[in-house]
């Protein structure tokens, strides 16, 4: 504590200046955290918080019930993985290429052209994707007929599900991903790409060499960002591709759309802060281990 | 590590501190307001109270002046502050009170319904429904009881509502042991059973027989799709159609409510609940819905079609729109308006089972939510508009002369009104004022409503039957891990089932039963039953 | 060694063309959809899908949008201010908290990273959350519960330190040993050598002001204080009520076209800030950070 004090007095303006990150956290994050309790109690509106009646981890019993958790679980994860290898790579791949191709005036088209996909909510979204794939005059049936050939029932089948959330999920982050990877490569000094040039490197080599281990603390950054959220998130991907199609749940299934279908209409603050409760917990162990490794292994990458 | 853990350690502290000290400002912030509003309020009344004075001493007090919070469901029509502005003119002058009319807007009302409701938000009036969890509500604590305010501050209301509707308004809130009311009804009978809309014209020119069964139905499905190919029968969401046939047919009472409730008894022997899943009839209807599936009455992407089956008929490639009777009749009209040639039939499906069953008073009401500053002066302010003419008409239609206008009988609403016409800058004032809804007072309308809704209205009055379900307050609380749980299940292989989507019927009714018998729907069973019985008992139902 | 490096260098240009080329047309041709959409009759939408091109124009969406101009222009005026102090507050604060935590010096920065971090993971709810602005905090209808529930966010926060991070430290060093105070060097220092992330964030931040229709749903009851996304969100919301089984017995003469609505209103919301884009590119210009430090 002392040595605490000791820094406040030393740093005093370092502290001024993180004081009202702190203090915002600590009133809109922090006070209303405490609400975590509820996970673990019977919701009463008319008492206190800590008056409510505890009732240990009977709120998480509807996870369970249904046997459903392990493939929601797994679901949730699964698709998380590729949206953040997947996505990572071709945004990184799209900042490489947008920071050394000449041509401006191409560049600067392709860099805004590639940010509409985020501005396009997913309601519609699952507009679009639902033209594409409907049974009766679906894009994609229309175009198999025209070949000749049986049309598809997509909304039957949970096979190509998965790689339609993928693609659609990559494609709406593209752009916006693709600005922290160009941001950083900007930050990255010129004197090191010269010196290369001048010892004949080529062009590939000296993106393998020098750009892409520069873009590794960004990429460990995003990474840890993401993973603390890896049971949660893209409701709104889910639900408005999926909808209530029970027929593909078994490949598209997620924790939130779950929760989701379960609390509609039973509306009970108790159960959904459970379900968060152990999307966040498994998030913090999942970060926390992973930002050990990399403290060990790479101090200046973790986050904390 | 150690050290660096110790560090941690003492930040987390001073953090921690740091938290209570600002959790306790907020906190603190909170209550100052809460006790400076009522220090204020004195001080206004007394520059305020000498106009009233002198009224006799039965009358509430209305010394002081009190802006009331009132919230409806749903979106503000354009003109709404205006209404409100002049509303509260007279408001003012008769007893000292304003109110400020909130709407949830349609955007996840649920939602915030539920926010409102549950974190004591401070809000003297609200419209209360069954479907939107009235019941549960009152149960949990959340609404007022009225019993003792209702004769002093709306005198005139509690003398004219129906005895019959006030005891549907009863509720006993848990802590409690006698039923009381917590929500003031619409005093507005409502038929509203599920039908089918259906193309008459094509029915007539293909020589189908006249609807009046399921066979008919079936084939007139069938006659449509055979003689038009491109048509898809129900070009939409054909799940709610298809869930309030199969209802219909076996005569299948929901006993709970929402589309995932599988708890249904019939009319004949309503003690006798079963969860349909596990009937004979359902596997034959899982069995027919395959056959009618198959057949293309609807298409294999109908659960996450986003047509409406009701656009599908007026662009000319769907035949059949599950609505109530007077959606239906809203539907009908305006069909009739954008596509004069399409010619129009509609099965209400009660015609199955030959009773109707009015809907609950509490269908729609006005509740005050137990955090209300002012609960009586909202009654006095409902009284009035209820049951003065010139609050209602101002309340419910509009300004007179801007929004409607009274025909030459000085009773027929017309509206527009004379001299305006339908424009892009005239829209019928229409908010959701179901809540304060009172029959004697509603009026006619001149040329809008579907001519053959009131022949409907007399056939359901000849087979009305009382309604004696709709009455059993569930919340499952008890069993709410089970009740959420068998909701997923009934999402998730119900849906499909009930659409004839799967492969194999057989093994797909097996999984579904296997994985309600796994979420407990015995246990919902259970409950059901019991609150049922306690409820039959209470009312004398066998 | 000329003529190896060229090769390479063309292959590479043809590759990243192709590539780029391709996942423009893919990100276009929604959008493109969007905007025809918007145009085409909803009778057309219903029957055939969207298309690239309609058979039909018309502009009946965009009418029955605006059949209150005044509204519209109110809730851009309340979310162009709201975006404009919001970036720049939300901005100014990240931007000196990432400096901080980016600090070597700063003994605490791990702690207080995952202070703020933490947030990310775990919340309390949507309940003590609500209680806490409306109850506590008296924000109901007020622009404040605009601007501040949302005003930092720690992915921000920890992805500006990562961008400081790569700021040599001895910039720190020299100035100190110069007398400059931590916040001048934060000023005169630091903040023009951050351009690119500092433009990357305030975008982010720029855009979720600018979308922000969420606060507004929960908080906000006074239709003059609409942000413009939460208006046309809840027209479109009351289109999709008229077809729910609660709005039955409401009039069928006020429904809206609702899918060419849809696109009308991605169509007047993301406009502006389409356009704004191409002006927040120029920070990403090679070559500035370079030229400052040897300035």
């Amino acid at each position: 504590m002392r040595g605490f004090i000791r820094e406040l007095s030393k740093n005093k303006v370092m502290f001024l200046m993180l004081a009202p990150v702190v203090v915002f956290f600590a009133i809109f994050a922090y006070v209303p955290m405490a609400g975590v309790y509820y996970a673990f109690t019977n919701y009463d509106p008319n008492v206190s918080m800590f008056k409510n009646e505890f009732v240990g981890m009977q709120n998480f019993d509807f996870l369970f019930e249904s046997g459903a958790l392990w493939t929601i679980t797994r679901n949730t994860i699964l698709y998380n993985l590729a949206f953040i290898f997947i996505g990572n790579f071709l945004q990184i791949v799209c900042a490489i290429f947008l920071s050394e191709l000449p041509g401006k005036w191409f560049k600067k088209t392709a860099q805004s052209v590639m940010f509409l996909p985020y501005f396009i909510s997913f309601v519609l979204v699952g507009a679009f994707v639902f033209n594409l794939f409907s049974t009766d005059n679906g894009v994609v049936n229309t175009l198999l007929e025209k070949l000749g050939m049986e049309p598809y029932d997509f909304y039957l089948n949970t096979a190509p599900w998965k790689y339609i959330i993928v693609f659609f999920n990559v494609w709406k982050g593209l752009g916006y991903g693709t600005v922290i990877y160009l941001a950083a490569i900007m930050s990255i000094s010129d004197e090191y790409h010269e010196a290369a040039k001048i010892d004949g490197a080529s062009i590939f080599q000296r993106i393998r060499f020098i750009t892409i281990p520069m873009l590794m603390p960004t990429f460990i950054l995003l990474l840890l960002l993401a993973l603390g959220g890896i049971l949660k998130g893209q409701f709104d991907l889910f639900y408005q591709i999926v909808g209530d199609n029970g027929m593909l749940f078994d490949a598209t299934d997620v924790i939130d759309t779950y929760v989701f279908r379960a609390l509609t209409g039973n509306f009970d603050v108790g159960m959904g802060t459970a379900a968060g409760f152990y999307q966040s917990f498994f998030g913090l162990i999942l970060v926390l281990s992973v930002n050990y490794i990399i403290r060990k292994t790479r101090e200046d990458y973790a986050v904390f | 590590m150690k050290g660096k853990l110790k560090r941690y350690g003492s930040l987390l502290i001073a953090l921690t501190m740091l938290i209570a000290v600002l959790a306790a400002c907020g906190g603190n912030s909170g209550n100052k307001e809460g006790a400076s509003s009522p220090s204020a309020s004195p001080s206004a009344s007394d520059s305020a109270s000498s106009p009233s004075a002198g009224g006799d001493s039965d009358k509430p007090d209305t010394s002081k002046k009190v802006e009331l919070v009132w919230y409806l469901l749903g979106d503000p029509h354009k003109d709404t502050d205006k209404v409100i502005a002049e509303l509260n003119k007279n408001l003012e002058k008769d007893l000292n009170t304003t109110i400020k009319l909130n709407f949830t807007t349609w955007t996840e009302w649920q939602t915030k319904y539920n926010l409102m409701l549950t974190t004591g938000e401070k809000i003297d009036m609200i419209f209360a429904s069954t479907w939107a969890d009235y019941f549960k509500y009152a149960k949990k604590g959340s609404f007022l009881p009225l019993d003792d305010l209702l004769p002093k501050y709306a005198p005139v209301t509690w003398s004219k509502v129906p005895e019959q509707d006030w005891t549907e308004a009863k509720v006993v809130a848990s802590g409690s042991d006698k039923a009381q009311i917590f929500a003031v009804p619409a005093t507005y009978p409502e038929y509203t059973p599920d039908g089918f809309v259906y193309r008459d014209d094509w029915r007539q020119e293909l020589g189908l027989p006249e609807i009046k069964d399921l066979d008919s139905i079936e084939a007139y499905l069938d006659g449509v799709k055979k003689a038009k190919p491109k048509v898809t029968p129900i070009n939409g969401k054909a799940f709610n159609e298809m869930l309030a046939l199969f209802r219909a047919t076996h005569q299948y009472e929901n006993v709970g409510s929402g589309d995932g409730n599988l708890m249904v008894a019939k009319y004949s022997n309503p003690r006798d609940i079963v969860a349909y899943p596990f009937t004979p009839e359902f596997e034959a209807w899982a069995k027919k819905m395959k056959e009618w599936a198959d057949k293309g009455y609807w298409n294999s992407d109908t659960l996450n079609s986003q047509k409406e089956a009701g656009d599908a008929i007026k662009a000319g490639n769907g035949a059949v729109y599950w609505r109530n009777a007077p959606g239906a009749g809203g539907y009908i009209v305006g069909v009739g308006q954008t596509n004069p040639d399409i010619k129009l039939g509609y099965f209400p499906f009660n015609r199955l089972y030959g009773y109707a069953t009015p809907n609950l008073s509490v269908n729609n009401a006005m509740a005050i939510p137990k955090s209300a500053a002012n609960p009586e002066r909202s009654l006095m302010v409902l009284d009035k508009i209820r049951n003065d003419p010139k609050y209602f008409d101002l309340f419910v239609y509009g300004i007179e002369g801007t929004h409607y206008s009274i025909a030459d009988d000085g009773k027929t609403l017309v509206s527009p009104p004379k001299g305006m016409t339908v424009t892009q800058d005239w829209k019928r004032y229409d908010i959701a004022s179901w809540g304060v809804r009172v029959e004697s007072m509603v009026r006619e309308k001149q040329g809008s409503g579907w001519e053959g809704f009131d022949a409907l209205l007399e056939e359901f009055k000849g087979m009305s039957k009382p309604n004696i379900f709709a009455g059993i307050t569930l919340d499952y609380e008890p069993v709410k891990a089970n009740k959420a749980a068998v909701d997923q299940v009934f999402e998730q292989y119900g849906k499909p089932l009930m659409l004839g989507l799967v492969k194999d019927v057989d093994k797909s009714i097996a999984t579904f039963r296997d994985k309600l018998t796994k979420a407990g729907y015995e246990k919902v069973l259970e409950y059901t039953k019991t609150e049922a019985n306690k409820y039959f008992d209470e009312k004398g139902i066998q | 060694m000329r003529i190896k490096t060229e090769k390479s260098t063309v292959a590479f240009n043809t590759i990243g063309y192709i590539v780029l080329t391709f996942l423009t047309v893919i990100c276009l041709i929604p959008f493109w959809v969007v905007l025809t959409g918007s145009v085409t009759p909803e009778l057309e939408i219903i029957n055939e899908g969207f298309k690239l091109w309609p058979n039909e124009l018309t502009f009946e969406a965009y009418r029955s949008m605006m059949t209150n101009p005044g509204v519209i222009v109110r809730a851009y005026e309340v979310s162009i201010v709201l975006t404009v102090t919001g970036t720049a507050l939300s901005l100014f604060l990240t931007a000196m908290a990432g400096y901080v935590l980016s600090r070597k010096d700063f003994k605490y920065r791990n702690g207080f990273s995952f202070y703020i971090y933490f947030t990310l993971l775990f919340s309390g709810g949507l309940i003590p959350w609500y209680i806490l602005i409306v109850k506590d905090l008296q924000m109901k209808d007020s622009y404040m519960a605009l601007l501040l529930p949302f005003l930092v966010s720690a992915w921000n926060i920890i992805l500006m330190k990562g961008f400081m991070k790569s700021i040599p430290e001895d910039i720190n060093e020299s100035a100190k040993i110069d007398g400059a105070g931590d916040f001048t060097i934060f000023i005169k220092l630091i903040l023009p050598l951050s351009t690119p992330g500092l433009a990357t964030i305030g975008l982010f931040v720029a855009l979720q002001y600018w979308n922000e229709w969420f606060l507004a749903n929960l908080f906000i009851t006074t239709a003059d204080k609409y942000p413009l996304q939460f208006l046309l969100y809840r027209t479109l919301a009351s289109a999709e009520a008229l077809k729910t089984n609660i709005a039955l017995s409401l009039n069928a003469d006020t429904k809206p076209p609702s899918e060419t609505l849809k696109m009308a209103a991605a169509v007047v919301a993301t406009g502006p800030i389409v356009f704004l884009y191409p002006f927040v590119q120029r920070f990403f210009v090679k070559g500035l950070l370079i030229g400052s430090v040897k300035g």
